[in-house]
């Protein structure tokens, strides 16, 4: 994970405990972590992230249900994180499978995963072909986010643009 | 007997121009908000935010 963030707007908080990794360019508003704990992940808030906001446990649970690299997490103290169990999901040291690299075949038969998320978008996840216009792009094991509020200026992907129209569906 | 699994499980998503999302193939599909899952083959699910049967298309976006 260290190796791929990039020096711009990536960002750490620490409670002192964990520190929280915040990968902006990797989110795609899928919205687990402000719907689950606003007291800690708050967009509407600068800086976003209060690591006070709730105990370590709950922050580690919300950041677990990230489904990008886009929020991880680690131990401060090393020795624990060699430790650390493989339902750690955002865990700097365990990534999830399909972010990892691994033969194509592997991947075949599995389901495609669409998830309507609560007034949010669309997150598909798996193999699939995109078809957008005159476009058609083969999407290997990867993700990717379709607004449903109408408002995004990315269209067709989402923007996060649902949660500053209040969008309900 | 066993068929070629990367035909079956083709899924297709085509962002159809102005409309809904049409999704076809072997998907899971849950919705987070009514608690629901279910594999329907293909589905059209609103793209404009304006359908009563959310998060289905519903036709609305033509009236937007």
């Amino acid at each position: 994970m260290e190796k791929n963030r990039s020096v711009s707007d990536d960002r750490e908080y620490t409670n002192g405990e964990i520190t929280v990794y915040w990968k902006p360019g990797a989110c795609v508003h899928a919205s687990y972590c402000y719907r689950e704990l606003i007291e800690v992940f708050d967009p509407g808030r600068r800086p976003w992230v209060d690591m006070q906001g709730a105990s370590t446990q709950k922050i580690i649970e919300t950041v677990n249900m990230c489904p990008t690299e886009a929020l991880s997490w680690k131990w401060n103290d090393e020795g624990k994180n060699a430790d650390v169990g493989s339902d750690q999901y955002n865990h700097v040291k365990f990534r999830r499978p399909e972010l990892m690299e691994k033969p194509a075949s592997s991947q075949e038969g599995t389901p495609v995963s669409v998830k309507v998320m609560r007034d949010g978008p669309i997150i598909i996840k798996g193999n699939f072909s995109l078809k957008y216009g005159d476009n058609e792009k083969e999407i290997q094991d990867s993700l990717i986010s379709i607004c449903r509020c109408g408002s995004s200026e990315h269209q067709p992907f989402c923007d996060g643009t649902h949660r500053k129209k209040g969008f309900i569906g | 007997m066993e068929e070629k699994k990367a035909e079956a499980s083709e899924v297709i998503v085509e962002v159809t121009t102005g409309g809904p999302l049409r999704i076809s193939g072997n998907f899971i599909l849950k919705d987070l908000k009514r608690s629901e899952e279910s594999a329907p083959g293909e589905v059209w699910l609103c793209r404009c935010g304006k359908s009563s049967d959310k998060p289905y298309c519903d036709g609305s976006h033509r009236n937007k």
